[in-house]
């Protein structure tokens, strides 16, 4: 089924169109060469198992996200908080692909990744309400969080940051040769970071058992892609570091769980790393404060919900090709959205840091 | 007796053989030995996966470092020089000094800083890092002017669960050990041994005047004491070895019995570890003070390269001498 296309570019992948046109194909870009790889939906969708995990996943990420932004509305979040709507499918489909025993290394978008590797959607909430229970006991909130318990390292503000980190956490995973890889991700605008080049460069030296997942939600903060990088798409990095690359449309959960199977078996079997870059649309603000609408073509972003949720696009494949029934399909979005509301509704019932430990843990004894 | 470069290889390499998890990054260290040769040898030994030539990528192999050290690995990072550790500013004090206190986990990275001026090395090759890293909780700072201390406090910080600045003065690798001062030149023993951190130590007992110090004016502190000597001025030498953890009780008891302090350091005295002390002091025993306290470090101006203006800027024998002599006369 392969055949050979010309690039796409810039203009074309922000084209809705386009996308549509694309809906279940990815650009392999393999050194220089550009290749059309077609499936069908069908031959992507995973087992029926892991299929319904992936749609209760996918549906408790929004329904977290969305409990956590009318709990910020009730005055439940001190600070700011920051959603990864439109990324759930991708966020999910990638991480359910790594082991227990394998390291995550999440950005501030990735609720759904944090989700399918464990991490308790009572343990999120704690943390996003500055709770003493929560994983950082108040230090720290928003998606500034990491849960040891199921090897999810913790994100710092400074974009780029993690890229580095996560050649760490593969070079740990490679040294101690029980063939683990990880998974990292990073947006748009920390594309741009020296902090990306270095690391990314880095991990393709040195071969390490690691995913890089460009989340291209098309803005970073309030800046287009446009101003941000002057190829023609992101994915065109990875010959420039020796590495192959993937562009895939991040809207399609079960093309994403595929690409990702794959980038994640050659990772763990020495192959070295893999950079995806998965396209998306940011479909909030920045941040809780940010008026999107200001700058956000809105023809644009009502294109993108309506005709590219990810959650709806999984809905309708599962019950399309038999995977789940309609009522299957509600039920497991009802679950969801009880276990969220359950969830903040404990976490609400937690204690507040006590001030008196303060300034304890400050080094580890 | 072994040098302090030899010091520092023999810490490491005990180390590496003592445990797997330890293993070396940095420019030029395995192919190459390192710009000081102070790896020359380990990748033979330990081969090209724990002895790691990094590209050129102060935040990318920093990162790396801490990435490793959240799955329980024990990386030591060198830096070709401490002035370089600005690019990986971010990665020390954002995340690798908080993650513990943001309860994820333990970060033990050791990164070896080759601090302090040698002659004519210019502004980027003659910084003394501390002062950087100083106002951020949930870093120690390690400063070892003696070849055992450097062997001690780098198999320390190795074990330590924390990241640690690891300051070694490029002026101390190859300095001729029967050239040192006999205080400066402790037997290293055969066994293994670790120096605690946070435990001065005072190189000569006085009565009249403290002059507390660390890393490369250790010498020059010793000479003025010297001279003081003759002048019938007892100085109490004291080596801080780490400011953080520091012995602050040393210190004070220090200037409790001598009543006169003088705080010394290469790093530039305005923003320098001598004014934290100092406030310490005016706080804690004012009352002892016989005289202002009193701090000595280099003028503001960046590290010259041309020597008269290198030698003008870094506090001389010379220097140490009259702000002694200054507290003398109270």
């Amino acid at each position: 089924m392969d055949a050979k296309h010309p690039l796409a570019t810039r203009e074309e992948l922000a084209n809705l169109d386009f996308y549509t046109d694309l809906a279940d194909r990815y650009l392999a870009v393999d050194g220089l060469e550009a290749r059309w790889v077609s499936f069908t939906r069908k031959e992507i969708l995973p087992d029926q198992e892991t299929a319904g995990r992936m749609h209760y996943l996918v549906s408790l990420a929004r329904a977290v996200e969305e409990t956590l932004d009318s709990a910020f509305r009730a005055g439940h979040i001190p600070g700011t908080a920051f959603f990864g709507r439109g990324n759930e499918g991708a966020s999910v489909a990638s991480a359910m692909c790594l082991e227990d025993h394998e390291w995550l290394v999440p950005m501030h978008r990735n609720c759904g990744a944090h989700l399918a590797k464990g991490h308790p959607p009572r343990s999120i909430m704690s943390h996003f309400f500055g709770r003493a229970d929560g994983p950082s006991g108040g230090r720290d909130g928003n998606f500034h969080m990491g849960y040891r318990p199921k090897r999810i390292t913790q994100l710092i503000s400074h974009i780029g940051t993690m890229v580095p980190i996560a050649t760490g956490v593969a070079w740990a995973a490679k040294a101690r040769g029980k063939g683990e890889a990880t998974i990292n991700y990073i947006g748009d605008g920390g594309t741009s970071s020296g902090d990306f080049h270095e690391a990314v460069n880095f991990a393709a030296v040195r071969k390490l058992p690691l995913v890089i997942i460009i989340d291209n939600n098309q803005y970073a903060y309030k800046t287009l892609l446009s101003d941000q990088y002057a190829c023609d798409a992101l994915v065109l990095k990875a010959p420039g570091y020796g590495l192959p690359g993937f562009l895939i449309d991040g809207t399609n959960a079960p093309l994403v769980h595929h690409v990702c199977s794959q980038a994640l078996e050659r990772a763990r079997a020495g192959g070295g790393p893999t950079l995806i870059e998965s396209i998306t649309l940011r479909a909030a603000g920045h941040s809780v404060y940010d008026k999107f609408a200001d700058y956000v073509d809105m023809e644009h972003f009502e294109k993108w919900t309506n005709e590219r949720d990810p959650i709806k696009r999984l809905d309708e494949a599962l019950i399309e090709f038999g995977v789940m029934t309609a009522e299957e399909v509600a039920a497991s979005h009802a679950r969801a959205r009880k276990d969220a509301e359950d969830a903040r509704d404990e976490a609400l019932k937690s204690p507040m840091p006590d001030p008196a430990y303060l300034t304890e843990g400050v080094f580890a004894e | 007796m072994i040098t302090y470069r030899e010091a520092l290889s023999e810490a490491l390499w005990e180390e590496m053989e003592r445990d797997e998890d330890v293993f070396l990054l940095g420019e030029d260290i395995g192919l190459g030995g390192g710009a000081f040769y102070i790896t020359k040898g380990f990748m033979e030994k330990f081969g090209r996966d724990r002895v790691v030539d990094v590209p050129l990528s102060e935040a990318g192999f920093t990162g790396a470092a801490i990435g490793a050290a959240l799955c329980g690995m024990r990386p030591v990072v060198e830096f070709q020089f401490a002035d370089f550790v600005t690019e990986s500013y971010k990665m020390i004090v954002d995340y690798a000094a908080g993650n513990h206190y943001r309860q994820m986990g333990p970060v033990p990275i050791v990164l070896r800083l080759p601090a302090a001026a040698l002659v004519s090395a210019g502004p980027f090759h003659s910084q003394n890092p501390e002062i950087w890293f100083f106002g951020t909780p949930g870093l120690k700072i390690v400063a070892p002017a003696t070849a055992f201390d450097a062997k001690g406090m780098l198999k320390g910080a190795i074990r330590d669960p924390n990241p640690v600045i690891f300051m070694e003065y490029k002026k101390f690798y190859n300095y001729p050990v029967d050239e040192l001062p006999e205080v400066l030149r402790p037997e290293i023993p055969e066994d293994d041994y670790t120096v605690p951190f946070g435990q001065a130590r005072t190189l000569r007992e006085g009565d009249d005047i403290s002059l507390i110090t660390f890393g490369t004016t250790v010498l020059e502190a010793l000479e003025a004491a010297e001279v003081l000597e003759n002048d019938g001025v007892s100085v109490e030498v004291i080596d801080l070895r780490t400011l953080v953890p520091l012995d602050k009780a040393a210190i004070i008891e220090s200037v409790k019995k001598t009543g006169k302090i003088l705080f010394l350091h290469e790093a530039r005295k305005r923003g320098g570890v001598g004014g934290e002390l100092a406030a310490i002091v005016a706080e804690e025993v004012f009352e002892y003070l016989d005289a202002p306290i009193r701090r000595l470090g280099a003028p503001e101006a960046h590290v010259p390269l041309s020597p008269p203006l290198e030698r003008a800027y870094l506090p001389s024998t010379e220097k140490v001498v009259s702000e002694l002599r200054d507290l003398a006369a109270f």
